[in-house]
């Protein structure tokens, strides 16, 4: 089981074998966790990964899952972590159980862990930005490796920081070092970062973050009286309550759907959807709105606004389109008169002459006959 | 004295029991080589064409915002689109017979007021139940109270030329197809789905003036009679040729409009981007209308087998969509659109000329509008059959082979109709032009006296 921890990547299949192996053979350090426990914890940090693949980022990364946080390696390998508190020394079986304990006691009971990597480009000047979305506490551990090719640059030095603050940091393998941390809330997010100083310098930066909310870009347009209804998503993440906020001058007001239910409807539609709805809306309501998700690490808001037209507004290129109908129809039928009235007497004209031309021929044989006669 | 206005002036092509059946026989002296009000009628029909699917598609594209002011779930805003499709095409033969006792003038800019007054209702709904009801019935019916109107009037003004100018009408479909891309975000953006609804409902009112330009034919022997529908209509569905016909363009609908509804799904599981995939579906449509006037021009010269070409294009039309799966890449799949716009385009002005070779320009209003409800049946089930089969199949690859199974199979029953083989000057005469048809016409007798090897 070891080797399925040796630093190489271990095919996903293995690691739940190992996994579900490992967890139901219970250890000392999670007396609370079933066997089901895991294969949700399983479950969770595949949804949480895939939710993380959604993210596009430019250099070719590659992510991992680890989710036994018991074994990890050999015992040797890990005691170069030394004593420092700052980090919680995860591998190390008492703390593990204290950690543990602590967020039990935060109530968190599918906990995750969750490993991130990034493969430095290796070209100094450049630096690799990641960003990582997390909505629930979670374990994580922070790799950066380079790539074999420049593995011929020697006497690197690798300093992981957050802030101004350093963090001390492991060698997973021989070109790659990584962080572990426990993001339990909010004060744990920001952006952490990895840099390389040998002749060039080479960073990345991880930047976690809870899930954006989006609103919409465009307004949405509503008329007096009507109903207006405004949807906000959050996308793959699950918060754990939303809000809405109106702005009063440049002030956010929260909407207390119960206090004016006649006006406001709040529904939560879906895990991750909420809709507010106004009622019998008025000019006042026009303006910016804002949906607040509150995830257990922080919270995140979308932003919609909205117009309230009067009806007057389309009313009158309605009312010049309609007028303009009307002169065409008219134009149609004055044409058809002035024209039939043009054939009619076209018409005439040509009657008048045929029925001269008639005459004349009449007048002409009956002299021919006539001639004839006198002939004969 | 024939071509003077005291006499009627008798188009040529119209059969008169004893006259020989020669087309493009040399038209008698004086006689204007179209009515008056030609110009006029072709203006109209070309904004009805543009107008009434310009409406229809813009349902299709109001849909969201309808959908996200009423919280409704898309398989009920959905039917918001296809209502006033179902209204359009079975509502044909109520177009019909109303424009044969009433002309098709004032039917047509009746059509006119209830489309634009089912729009301007639908501005006010306040549930998603009005909007069926005035934007799916009201507007809808007004449509096909517009549409077999204005066909049939285009066909009997230009007997020589009817392919040209159905093409040139039917091509105002896909200007406004294209005029609508833009323009409906630009009104949804702007004032909000009732806004639109509002300014659409004005817009299609200019159906009354198209309307308007619908003279009535000036012949006596032409013009509107006493009630003829019902006698006309169910001498129609005894015809064998039109029933064949019908079902041919049945067959057809079930594959025309699957790669239409279904090609941006199709670009985007092939892995196009957004901007590709609107460039692919835009070039469709621009070539599609390029397609109606080329195929019309190239099937009025007088002595061209209509159905021939008609068979041709759709036979086309067919062999495209089949392979249409083949484009996996962007060049590949755009190149197979543009060829399946350009002919499923062709066929449009054809299917509708073609219906006065096969019936006779005397019942051609009654023939277009019962064409038009037995279609409907196919269009209605092809598009939503065509997904079916890629849920079920997992992509699109099934679904257009079985688009194109189903054109082709429209193009062989229209080799199966009697005007195909003989060419026009054998073939037999269309039934007798007059208002009145027995209700079994006999075809026998024309065909053994023009063609001695019978």
């Amino acid at each position: 089981m070891p080797a399925a921890f040796s630093g190489k990547r271990p095919g996903r299949r293995l690691l739940l074998l190992c996994l579900s192996l490992s967890l139901s053979v219970g250890s000392p350090a999670d007396p609370t966790m079933t066997p089901q426990d895991a294969s949700q914890s399983q479950v969770n940090s595949l949804t949480k990964m895939q939710g993380g693949l959604n993210e596009s980022t430019p250099e070719p990364t590659t992510t991992t899952r680890t989710a036994n946080w018991q074994t990890q390696g050999s015992p040797s390998d890990h005691l170069t972590l030394g004593h420092n508190v700052s980090i919680p020394a995860l591998l190390r079986p008492d703390l593990t159980t204290q950690e543990f304990k602590q967020a039990a006691k935060e109530n968190v009971s599918n906990v995750t862990f969750v490993e991130y990597e990034v493969l430095l480009p290796g070209v100094s000047g450049t630096s690799v930005e990641k960003n990582i979305t997390l909505d629930s506490a979670a374990g994580i551990e922070l790799s950066c490796r380079l790539d074999n090719k420049y593995s011929h640059l020697k006497s690197l030095q690798v300093t992981w920081k957050r802030g101004n603050e350093t963090i001390r940091h492991i060698n997973k393998t021989e070109n790659s070092w990584s962080i572990q941390l426990w993001i339990l809330d909010n004060s744990k997010l920001g952006s952490y970062s990895c840099t390389l100083k040998g002749e060039e310098e080479i960073s990345a930066v991880f930047l976690l973050q809870v899930p954006k909310i989006e609103g919409r870009e465009k307004p949405i347009i509503s008329y007096e009286g009507d109903t207006a209804v405004m949807i906000c998503k959050s996308f793959g993440y699950t918060p754990i309550a939303w809000t809405w906020y109106m702005t009063n001058g440049s002030e956010q007001i929260a909407i207390n759907d119960s206090l004016l239910a006649d006006k406001y409807v709040i529904n939560r539609i879906s895990a991750s959807v909420t809709h507010l709805k106004i009622l019998k809306l008025t000019k006042e309501d026009d303006g910016v709105y804002w949906c607040e998700a509150a995830f257990e690490l922080g919270k995140s808001k979308g932003k919609l606004q909205l117009k309230v037209l009067s009806l007057m507004v389309p009313l009158k290129p309605f009312l010049a389109i309609v007028a303009e109908v009307v002169i065409l129809v008219t134009i149609v039928f004055l044409y058809e008169i002035y024209s039939k009235k043009k054939e009619k007497r076209a018409g005439d004209e040509k009657e008048f002459d045929q029925v001269e031309q008639l005459k004349s021929e009449e007048s002409n044989g009956l002299e021919n006959s006539s001639a004839r006669h006198r002939r004969v | 004295m024939p071509g003077s206005p005291l006499t009627p002036c008798v188009p040529p092509n119209s059969w008169t029991p004893g006259s020989p059946q020669t087309p493009g026989s040399p038209r008698p002296p004086g006689c204007p080589r179209h009515p008056p009000g030609g110009w006029g009628v072709l203006g109209g029909a070309f904004l009805q064409a543009a107008l009434v699917s310009g409406g229809v598609r813009a349902m299709g594209l109001c849909l969201r915002p309808l959908g996200g002011a009423f919280g409704a779930r898309a398989g009920a805003v959905a039917w918001v689109g296809s209502a006033p499709l179902a209204a359009l095409q079975l509502g044909g033969p109520l177009g019909s017979a109303l424009s044969t006792r009433f002309g098709a003038r004032p039917v047509a800019m009746i059509g006119g007021v209830l489309s634009g007054l089912g729009l301007f209702l639908g501005a006010f709904a306040t549930h998603l139940t009005h909007l069926y009801l005035s934007v799916g019935l009201l507007a809808g019916l007004g449509w096909a109270l517009v549409f077999t109107p204005s066909l049939g009037t285009v066909g009997r003004y230009f007997p020589t030329r009817r392919s040209l100018a159905t093409g040139l009408v039917v091509s105002g479909a896909s200007v406004s197809g294209l005029a609508l891309g833009p323009l409906i975000p630009l009104l949804l953006d702007t004032y909000g789905w009732r806004g639109a609804l509002l300014l659409l409902a004005a817009i299609t009112f200019n159906l009354v003036a198209a309307g308007a330009l619908l003279r009535p034919l000036p012949i006596p022997n032409e013009s509107p009679g006493p009630p003829q529908d019902q006698p006309g209509l169910v001498g129609l569905l005894r015809h064998g040729p039109f029933l064949r016909y019908a079902l041919a363009f049945v067959l057809v609908d079930v594959g025309y409009y699957v790669p239409f509804v279904h090609g941006a799904a199709r670009a985007h599981e092939v892995g196009c981007d957004q901007r590709r995939v609107a460039l692919v579906m835009a070039a469709m449509a621009g070539v599609d209308g390029g397609g109606r006037v080329v195929a019309g021009w190239l099937a009025a010269r007088p002595a061209t087998p209509l159905l021939r070409h008609l068979f041709v294009w759709v036979a086309l039309t067919g062999l495209t969509a089949l392979v249409l799966p083949l484009g996996t890449s962007f060049e590949g799949l755009l190149t197979l659109a543009l060829t399946y716009g350009f002919c499923a385009g062709a066929l449009v002005p054809l299917q509708f000329a073609g219906v006065a070779e096969v019936v006779g320009t005397g019942r051609l209003i009654h023939a277009i509008g019962l064409m038009q409800m037995f279609e409907s049946f196919g269009s209605l089930l092809g598009a939503p059959f065509a997904g079916w089969l890629r849920d079920v199949t997992g992509n699109y690859t099934v679904s257009f082979l079985a688009a194109g199974a189903f054109l082709l199979a429209g193009s062989l029953l229209i080799l199966t109709l009697p005007g195909f083989f003989q060419g026009k000057e054998g073939s037999p005469a269309p039934p007798p032009d007059d208002p009145e048809p027995p209700p079994d016409p006999p075809p026998a007798p024309p065909r053994a006296a023009l063609d001695p090897a019978v």
